[in-house]
C-alpha cells in the first residue's frame, strides 16, 4: 500500500492563552492518500485551523506526530521545514498575497525561493495564471484585483512548486457566494481533473459536500467520517 | 533563494516606502560626507604645509633654540624650553663654527614690532640675521625683488614681499627707498616703553610663498643682526640656524650631538625632517579625532537605521510569515533585511563621498580666496596658501565601506529577529 501523503498520528496541541491552557487539539488520527480530496468541517474554536498548521509544517505538535509522504516533521530542522513547505500548496482565508508584487510576481515568489530561474518562473507563471482564469490580470497587483481573482491568484501560486498537495483554510470565507462557487468549481476541477491531493477547512456543509470525503471537528477531535 | 532574487526582493521593499528609505540613507549621506569633507581638507592642508616647508626649509640646516624642552621648542620660539634660565647668546655662533661639518650659522634675533610708514601701520616679525650668511643659506629664498642687500653692518631693512604689499593689490606699504619707523614695545621694565628705530629700506624680497618657521619668509622685516642687539638692547637671540656640510642623517645626528655637549645639554637642536615628522603625527591626530566626530553622525544614522528596520519589522511581520509558508528558509529571511541595508549603505556612501567632496572643495574655495586674509585684518600673518582637497583612494574605499558596514551591523539584530519569527505567529499577527 503507498505512504499516505499526510498520516497523523495521537496528534494533541495544548497552548496558553494568557495563563489558561487550551486544547485545541486532543488526539487527533486521520490521514489522506494521493488524489483525495478532503474537507474538514467545524465551528470556529474546533481546531480545524490548528491542525491545518500542523499539516502545513507551520507549527509543531505537543504531542503525537504529524506524517508527511512518511516523514516525521518533528524530526526535522529550520531548514529542512522551510523545504518542506514548498512541497506544500497553501490557500488562505485572506488571500495572504504581497501587496507590491503583481498577480504574476506572486506566483513567481515560490519558484524564486525554490531557485527556479527568472525566464522559466516567468512561463511558469503565466502559464499558472492562465489555468485559473487571470491571462489578462497578469500584471495587476492585488488591490486592483477583485476577491475572486485574488484567490484565483492565491491557488495559482499555490500550484507554483507542483505541490504534494494543497492546504486550504477557508479559500471562499471572503468571497461572495457566486465568485464562491467558481472558485469551488476551480478547486474540484484540479482535484479531478489534475489529481490534486486537497485538505480543505470549511464551515461551510454545501462547500463540504463538493469533496470526496467529510471529516466533522468538535472541540480539538474528530466526531464524525464520511466518504461521500 | 538565489542572491539576485534576494537583492531585487529587497530593493522592491525599499521602493515601496521611498520618503523612509530617503530618509535613512539621508543619515547615511550626512556621516559619510562629513567624513571625507574632514578627511580631504585636513588632508589637503597637510599636503600645502608639507610642500610650503619643504620648499622654504633646507634639509641640510638645524636649528638651535635654548632650554631642553624638545623638538617643539625648535619652533617659532614661543612653544617651549620653558623653566630654564639657559640663553643663547648671539656670540655663540663662534662655539657652532668650530663644530665638524658645520659650514657656517647665523643667529636669529626676532621681536613682534609695528612698522610705520607714513599713515600705515603693519604689525609683523622684525628678525635680525646676519645678512651674509643667511643670504648664503637661503640662496634662493633670500634674494630681493627689488633694491639690493646690503651685507654691510649699517645696511637698512629687507622687506618680505608680504609686509611691502599686505594686501596684495598695490596698496604699498613701504618699498625700497622707503624710509620707516619700527615701533619696538619694551615690557621688561615698569612702565613698558616704546623704542623707536627709524630705518631705510634697502630691499623687498621676491615672493617666496610657502610657510615659514625658520627659513625666509614673506611677511617678516629683516634687519642686520648687530643693529637688532642695539635696538632690542639684548645679546640673547631665539634660535641659531646652522648650515651642514652635508645632509644625510649620520651628519645630522653627530652635529646634533656636538651642539648638545657644547652647550653642556641646555640646548635642543632640530632638523627639518623631525620638524615635518611632527607635522606629519600632529595630522595624523588630528584627521582621528576628525574623523571620530564625524563617525559619531555616522553612528546616529546607523541607529535610525535600526530604529526603521524595526519598525518596518512589525509592519512587515505577516510578509514574513507568508514567506516563511512558502518555504523560505530563516536565512533567505536575514538575507533579505541585510541587502535593504547593504543597498541603503552603500547608496548613502556613494552620495555622501560626493557630497562630502563637493564640500570640501567649496570650503578650500572660502578657504582660500582670502577667507583668513582677511579675517585678520591686518595682513601680518598671511602666507597666502591654497588649499586643494585631496581624495585618497584609501579615504574613497574606506568612507564607502565604513557606511555599508555600519547599515548592516545595525540592521544585523532587526533582520536576525525577522528571520527568527514563527511562521504560525507571523501568519496570524495583523
Amino acid at each position: 500500500m503507498a505512504t499516505p501523503v499526510v498520516k497523523t498520528v495521537g496528534l494533541k496541541k495544548t497552548y496558553m492563552l494568557g495563563k489558561v491552557p487550551v486544547n485545541a487539539l486532543c488526539g487527533v488520527n486521520f490521514k489522506v492518500d494521493q488524489g483525495d480530496f478532503l474537507t474538514i468541517l467545524g465551528p470556529s474554536g474546533s481546531g480545524k485551523s490548528t491542525l491545518l498548521n500542523m499539516i502545513g509544517a507551520l507549527d509543531k505538535p505537543t504531542q503525537g506526530q504529524v506524517l508527511i509522504n512518511g516523514v516525521d516533521v518533528s524530526t526535522l530542522n529550520d531548514n529542512q521545514l522551510a523545504d518542506l513547505r514548498r512541497s506544500i500548496g497553501f490557500v488562505f482565508q485572506f488571500f495572504n498575497l504581497i501587496p507590491r508584487l503583481s498577480a504574476r510576481g506572486n506566483v513567481e515568489l515560490p519558484l524564486a525561493i525554490a531557485g527556479v530561474n527568472k525566464a522559466e518562473r516567468r512561463k511558469r507563471a503565466e502559464q499558472l495564471l492562465t489555468s485559473v482564469g487571470l491571462k489578462d490580470r497578469m500584471n495587476h497587483k492585488p488591490a486592483e484585483l477583485s476577491g475572486g481573482e485574488r484567490q484565483r491568484v492565491a491557488i495559482a501560486r499555490a500550484l507554483a512548486n507542483s505541490p504534494n498537495f494543497l492546504l486550504m483554510d477557508e479559500p471562499t470565507g471572503n468571497i461572495d457566494s457566486k465568485t464562491a462557487k467558481e472558485i469551488i468549481g476551480l478547486i474540484k476541477k484540479l482535484n479531478q481533473e489534475d489529481g490534486v491531493t486537497i485538505i480543505m477547512i470549511t464551515h461551510d456543509e454545501k462547500l463540504a459536500n463538493q469533496a470526496k470525503r467529510i471529516m466533522m471537528m468538535l472541540d480539538g477531535a474528530i466526531v464524525k467520517e464520511v466518504d461521500l | 533563494m538565489k542572491v539576485g532574487d534576494v537583492f531585487s526582493y529587497a530593493f522592491g521593499a525599499i521602493r515601496l516606502r521611498k520618503l523612509r528609505a530617503g530618509l535613512t540613507t539621508l543619515g547615511i549621506v550626512i556621516g559619510i560626507a562629513a567624513i571625507v569633507a574632514l578627511l580631504a581638507i585636513s588632508q589637503g592642508l597637510q599636503v600645502t604645509i608639507t610642500d610650503q616647508l619643504q620648499s622654504g626649509f633646507a634639509t641640510d640646516t638645524l636649528v638651535v633654540s635654548p632650554g631642553r624642552g624638545g623638538e617643539f621648542s625648535g619652533l617659532g620660539g614661543g612653544f617651549g624650553g620653558g623653566g630654564s634660565d639657559f640663553s643663547l647668546l648671539v656670540t655663540d655662533t663662534s662655539i657652532i663654527n668650530q663644530i665638524d661639518d658645520v659650514v657656517t650659522s647665523t643667529p636669529i634675533l626676532q621681536k613682534l614690532c609695528i612698522i610705520q610708514s607714513g599713515d600705515q601701520a603693519v604689525t609683523t616679525y622684525v628678525v635680525g640675521v646676519d645678512f651674509e650668511v643667511y643670504s648664503e643659506m637661503y640662496s634662493s629664498t633670500f634674494v630681493a625683488g627689488s633694491g639690493e642687500i646690503s651685507f654691510s653692518p649699517d645696511a637698512g631693512a629687507v622687506f618680505g614681499q608680504r609686509v611691502s604689499d599686505p594686501y596684495q593689490n598695490g596698496t604699498i606699504v613701504a618699498t625700497v627707498g622707503d624710509a620707516v619707523e619700527i615701533v619696538w614695545t619694551n615690557t621688561t621694565v615698569r612702565p613698558p616703553e616704546n623704542v623707536t628705530y627709524s630705518v631705510a629700506v634697502d630691499a623687498v624680497l621676491e615672493e617666496i610663498g610657502g610657510l615659514s618657521i625658520v627659513s625666509p619668509s614673506d611677511s617678516v622685516v629683516y634687519i642686520p643682526i648687530s643693529q637688532a642687539q642695539t635696538f632690542f638692547g639684548t645679546d640673547e637671540c631665539d634660535r641659531i640656524i646652522v648650515q651642514l656640510s652635508s645632509e644625510d642623517a649620520e651628519t645630522i645626528d653627530a652635529v646634533t650631538q656636538a651642539i648638545e655637549e657644547a652647550f653642556g645639554d641646555q640646548v635642543s637642536v632640530s632638523s627639518s625632517t623631525a620638524i615635518l615628522n611632527i607635522i606629519s603625527s600632529v595630522f595624523s591626530t588630528i584627521e582621528l579625532f576628525l574623523a571620530g566626530i564625524a563617525a559619531i553622525s555616522l553612528l546616529v544614522a546607523g541607529i535610525g537605521i535600526m530604529n526603521i528596520m524595526i519598525v518596518s519589522l512589525m509592519e512587515r511581520t505577516r510578509e514574513i510569515g507568508i514567506l516563511k509558508a512558502l518555504g523560505m528558509k530563516s536565512r533567505s529571511v536575514l538575507a533579505i533585511f541585510i541587502s535593504e541595508a547593504i543597498i541603503v549603505g552603500l547608496l548613502g556612501a556613494v552620495l555622501g563621498v560626493g557630497l562630502g567632496w563637493l564640500l570640501a572643495n567649496v570650503a578650500a574655495t572660502v578657504f582660500t580666496g582670502g577667507g583668513i586674509a582677511a579675517a585678520t585684518g591686518q595682513a601680518a600673518a598671511s602666507s597666502g596658501f591654497a588649499i586643494t582637497p585631496v581624495l585618497t583612494p584609501t579615504v574613497l574605499l574606506g568612507a564607502l565601506g565604513f557606511g555599508v558596514v555600519v547599515s548592516v551591523i545595525f540592521a544585523i539584530y532587526p533582520a536576525w529577529r525577522a528571520s527568527k519569527l514563527k511562521p504560525v505567529e507571523a501568519l496570524r499577527y495583523e
